[in-house]
């Protein structure tokens, strides 16, 4: 019979669960439920797309659960390969990149994949193994090669162009190098090149750039144009209150005020309907996600896990606070999903994947 | 590994969410109030539904005040982005003025995002068709029609039924603070003067609003409200339109005043303040020329000379002085004095001239009326004294507002003691009541003045044997399909006058026009009339030469006719003042003559009562009332 041989097999995969780090686990679980709840509203409760939703989550889900019990030698083996297949794949893009919105970020290759996400894995994946293979101490010519790794896909993405995702690809690599002992003064002193050069910079941003900067500083100088994402997210957390307006019963999503309601607006959804109480649990799980694994990084001895695994969790909060920022108003509208509940295939196996490497760096240490 | 990079990170970590935890609590519980009207704002989309507003119309139903399409161009305020641009946009295809803007520009000032901000309205067809064609570069832009006042007889009612105008700074005012801020809109109109501001409550009707629920592209996906306009009552009034028209003519080229009431009910059938102005062109503002012309014009036609005006009654004061001695005992009918052609008070050398230079010898009470003998009333004055001759005359009215149906009534003036203490109180010779005083009052000159509508009040009185009702334009308050919804109920009072004093200044003010001072009134008479001519003063005259001090026509003195008729059954009193018009029984008294040989005789024969458009009941809810068809029948 079949049945018998089902259910071992289910009690082996939920074994395997088991074994895996609880917290980080369950906070997974609640946010991919949160997820399904929020887009099943966001869509207009579409059953199809609640299916496709379901079965991109089940699918992440294995791929996370594949990652955790993976030894992380390998992975580390084979970030160079990683690497140099998503260098080609972005520079594939710019040939036969599919166009959206006058960008060229997808490739289609069956189904349609964004391979700038890819680098938000890739590229801490290459410094890390970088910095791990370094015997005797760092000199400052590695970070400079470093950097070098980093600013390739920095500049392939930004001449997409897709500011927003060069800038985050270039800040999981910054964090690598920062957990790797970056010294301070450098940090510094290039934060104070990049302040003083902003002018410069100014000068070569997009158009469509400069607008999403200066409206943000004055959102009702322009409130039917350039302002109205902003103005409209603003809108729809604030309507929201303390209780939001009901689940399914938001009135600036499901009447179109709002832009990109799937995707990179989708917190307005929940501050909308389920209003500041729904805000407050969403914080609370990226927090105790965030300072738990932030816990398991300072844990860590190997570099090559710990300067990755703490890249990932940096990029994550700065995923959260450039998301949740943008959406109230407080940073430029650039295209950064909020994790686990945006929609967005790559972006959600990407996490995955980083959460898989966590969980497995967990399981390393503990036996 | 040093231990910073981890601290480093709990630091970014813990401000991170720091920050979105206070952001997300400032828009979500601090500043929630106004994001959530701004929701709703988004979402709804207020649709105003406006009432049509209430015709004026005659007694015979003849249409005053009426009601056409005009073509306008608007805008919501919301979809407003540079209005310069527009305007100079708009320009290539209407023409649009200076006071198109500034009038848009008072609009923007209360205007709810929900109000039509209207661009221009009184569009040429060429200009719709314009717009039509081009609608395409101005989508936020909509034409549409509306109705707008429109009063078909311009200036014969300008000081009557007034005009409506653009709620303006002050409106808003007093509309926001009775409460009825909801009730007008920005672009709306209001009742601005005489009986259109006076019956603004029953003519506006009440605005209906359609809340509808849109999505972000304007598609409405939903209603969460609607309630419908109700239109406005149409008022019917006392005025007899032929009258008017009459009386208007009458007047000719003078400055005057006419008022004609019906003594029996107090209803107003004609009332003329000449010259007038065209109200409509204060319906969608009045351009600054033009208010200049009207405002600084010296014949004043914007004053209501009817019952804002006030001169001193001259002699048609004297029926009245006649009554109250009777009444008071002051005088017999058939007392008699001899009148020199000047007057004394004893004691003194001063005389008072009389109109008649050689005097009429003697003479009782009805002869003094009869001939206007100054003399007379000069020692009646005199013997009767201030404080009961303000007594009495306060009894017919004199001094005191009528309580007609118009804003802005002047009380006149009938002096007392008291009066003229505070008057001239910064005076010491002038601010005790003289016995001269007296004596002037006594012919209707020095300190008292009234007006033309309280004259033909007084009139009224009279004519009516000391019964007092309140005058009025008001007749019935009418439902659009012609069902009343309310008649004026007069009330009356009697004067405690008893009927044989009056009698007997009844029949004296008859025998002017049929063999005293205003007999060629009296000419082919069909019925019986009563009357008495009188002169007001412009200047101070020279009192022992009794010529004019100056000479041209704006210093000659005004006409007064004041009269009723059929004496026995007074169906019309009169007032007619002509601005130095001269002697009364000349200018005036054929102006009355020719209004009561209308109202009494010629009405009843006429068959022109069909050259004007008349109220047409309409049962129809959904049909707008056609009038040009009735014309056309008729």
């Amino acid at each position: 019979m079949m049945t018998p041989k089902i259910t071992s097999s289910i009690i082996r995969f939920l074994k395997i669960f088991y074994k895996l780090d609880k917290v980080i686990v369950t906070i997974l679980l609640l946010l991919a439920s949160i997820n399904i709840v929020v887009q099943y509203s966001a869509n207009d409760q579409s059953i199809n797309r609640l299916m496709t939703d379901i079965t991109y989550l089940l699918i992440s889900f294995i791929i996370l659960i594949f990652i955790a019990n993976m030894n992380l030698n390998h992975l580390r083996n084979s970030a160079i390969p990683i690497y140099v297949i998503n260098i080609i794949l972005l520079i594939a893009v710019m040939f036969v990149g599919t166009k959206v919105h006058g960008a060229k970020r997808w490739l289609n290759l069956g189904i349609r994949i964004q391979p700038s996400e890819l680098c938000k894995i890739s590229v801490p994946l290459i410094l890390a193994y970088y910095f791990s293979i370094k015997t005797s101490a760092l000199k400052f010519i590695d970070y400079v090669y470093a950097f070098l790794l980093i600013l390739l896909p920095f500049i392939l993405i930004a001449k997409q162009p897709d500011l927003g995702t060069s800038i985050l690809v270039f800040c999981a690599g910054f964090f690598v190098m920062f957990f790797v002992g970056l010294p301070w003064k450098v940090i510094i002193y290039s934060l104070g090149l990049f302040l003083g050069s902003t002018p410069i910079i100014w000068h070569f941003l997009h158009d469509y750039q400069k607008h999403r900067i200066l409206t943000l500083i004055d959102p009702q100088s322009d409130p039917l144009g350039k302002g109205y994402h902003i103005i409209q997210g603003m809108i729809a957390i604030g309507s929201g209150g303390l209780f939001g307006k009901g689940y399914l019963k938001g009135t600036q999503i499901h009447l179109d005020f709002i832009p990109e309601k799937r995707t990179d607006f989708v917190v307005s959804v929940l501050a909308e309907e389920m209003g500041f109480i729904g805000v407050s649990v969403i914080l609370a799980l990226y927090l105790i996600l965030i300072l738990h694994c932030l816990k398991i990084v300072n844990n860590s001895n190997d570099i090559f896990t710990k300067s990755l695994a703490g890249s990932i969790i940096l990029s994550m909060t700065l995923y959260v606070l450039v998301n949740m920022g943008m959406v109230a108003g407080i940073f430029p509208v650039v295209g950064v999903p909020l994790p686990f509940i945006s929609y967005g295939g790559t972006a959600t196996i990407v996490l995955m994947i980083e959460f898989g490497i966590l969980l497995a760096m967990v399981k390393q240490t503990k036996y | 590994m040093t231990k910073s990079r981890i601290i480093a990170s709990y630091i970014f970590v813990i401000c991170t969410f720091i920050i979105l935890f206070s952001r997300y609590f400032y828009l979500q519980l601090i500043d929630h109030g106004n994001l959530l009207q701004q929701s709703i704002n988004n979402y709804s989309s207020i649709v105003a539904a406006l009432p049509v507003r209430g015709g004026i119309i005659d007694r015979n139903g003849v249409i005053l005040s009426d009601n056409k399409v005009s073509y306008v161009v608007a805008i919501l305020p919301k979809s407003i982005k540079k209005s310069n641009d527009l305007f100079d946009k708009l320009s290539e295809y209407i023409n649009i003025t200076e006071l198109d803007r500034k009038k848009y520009q008072t609009q923007l000032k209360h205007s709810k995002n929900y109000d039509w901000i209207i661009i221009k309205d009184d569009l040429s067809n060429t200009e719709v068709a314009n717009l039509t064609a081009h609608g395409y570069e101005f989508p936020e832009l909509s034409v549409f029609a509306r109705t707008k006042r429109y009063y078909p007889f311009d200036e014969i009612y300008s000081h009557s039924i007034g005009y409506v105008g653009r709620v303006s700074s002050n409106d808003k005012a007093k509309i926001d603070k009775s409460g009825q801020s909801n009730d007008y809109l920005s672009n709306d109109y209001i009742g601005k003067s005489g009986l259109e501001a006076y019956y603004e409550g029953y003519l506006r009707g009440q605005l209906g609003k359609k809340i509808i629920q849109t999505d972000a592209f304007g598609n409405e996906v939903g209603l969460i409200a609607n309630t419908q306009a109700t239109d406005g009552y149409t008022i019917e009034l006392t005025i007899d339109n032929n009258l008017q028209q009459l009386a208007w003519k009458a007047l000719g080229d003078n400055k005057g005043a006419i008022v004609a009431i019906d003594p029996q009910t107090g209803g107003i059938l004609a009332y003329v303040s000449k010259p007038g102005f065209d109200p409509n062109w204060f319906i969608d503002g009045i351009s600054n020329d033009d208010w200049d012309d009207l405002s600084n014009n010296s014949n004043k036609p914007l004053l209501n000379r009817a019952s804002q005006g006030s001169y001193p009654p001259g002699s048609t004061f004297k029926p009245f002085m006649a009554i109250g001695s009777l009444y008071l005992g002051i005088r017999t009918p058939e007392q008699t004095m001899n009148d020199p052609g000047y007057y004394i008070i004893p004691g003194s050398t001063h005389k008072f001239r009389d109109s008649q230079p050689n005097g009429l010898g003697i003479i009782n009470l009805t002869q003094a009326i009869m001939h206007s003998s100054d003399a007379y009333f000069y020692k009646l004055g005199l013997d009767m004294g201030i404080d009961r001759l303000d007594q009495v005359m306060n009894l017919f009215g004199f001094g005191a507002k009528t309580g007609i149906d118009l804003p802005h009534e002047n009380p006149g003036l009938l002096p007392s003691r008291a009066w003229k203490a505070k008057r001239f109180s910064r005076d010491p010779y002038q601010k005790n009541w003289l016995a001269a005083d007296s004596v002037n009052i006594g012919i209707g000159q020095g300190f008292n003045n009234y007006t033309p509508l309280q004259m033909a009040q007084a009139t009224a009185i009279l004519a009516n044997d000391g019964i007092v009702i309140k005058p009025h334009f008001l007749n019935r308050i009418l439902e659009k399909d012609g069902t009343t919804i309310e008649s004026y109920r007069y009330a009356e009072s009697r004067l405690p006058i008893p009927q044989s004093d009056i009698e007997v200044v009844k029949k004296a003010m008859q025998k002017v026009i049929t063999e005293g001072n205003a007999r060629q009134l009296g000419v082919g008479l069909k019925y019986t009339m009563a009357g008495k001519t009188g002169t007001a003063q412009v200047v101070g005259m020279n009192q022992d030469s009794r010529k004019a001090k100056f000479s041209g026509q704006e210093f000659k003195d005004h006409a007064w006719f004041i009269a009723f008729a059929p004496v026995d059954n007074p169906k019309i009193a009169v007032a007619v003042i002509v601005e130095n018009g001269g002697w009364g029984a000349s200018a005036a008294g054929p102006i009355a003559r020719k209004l009561f040989d209308y109202y009494l005789i010629d009405k009843n024969n006429s068959t022109d009562n069909n050259q004007y458009l008349k109220f047409t009941p309409n049962n129809n809810q959904d049909g707008e009332e056609n009038s040009d068809d009735d014309t056309e029948d008729n």
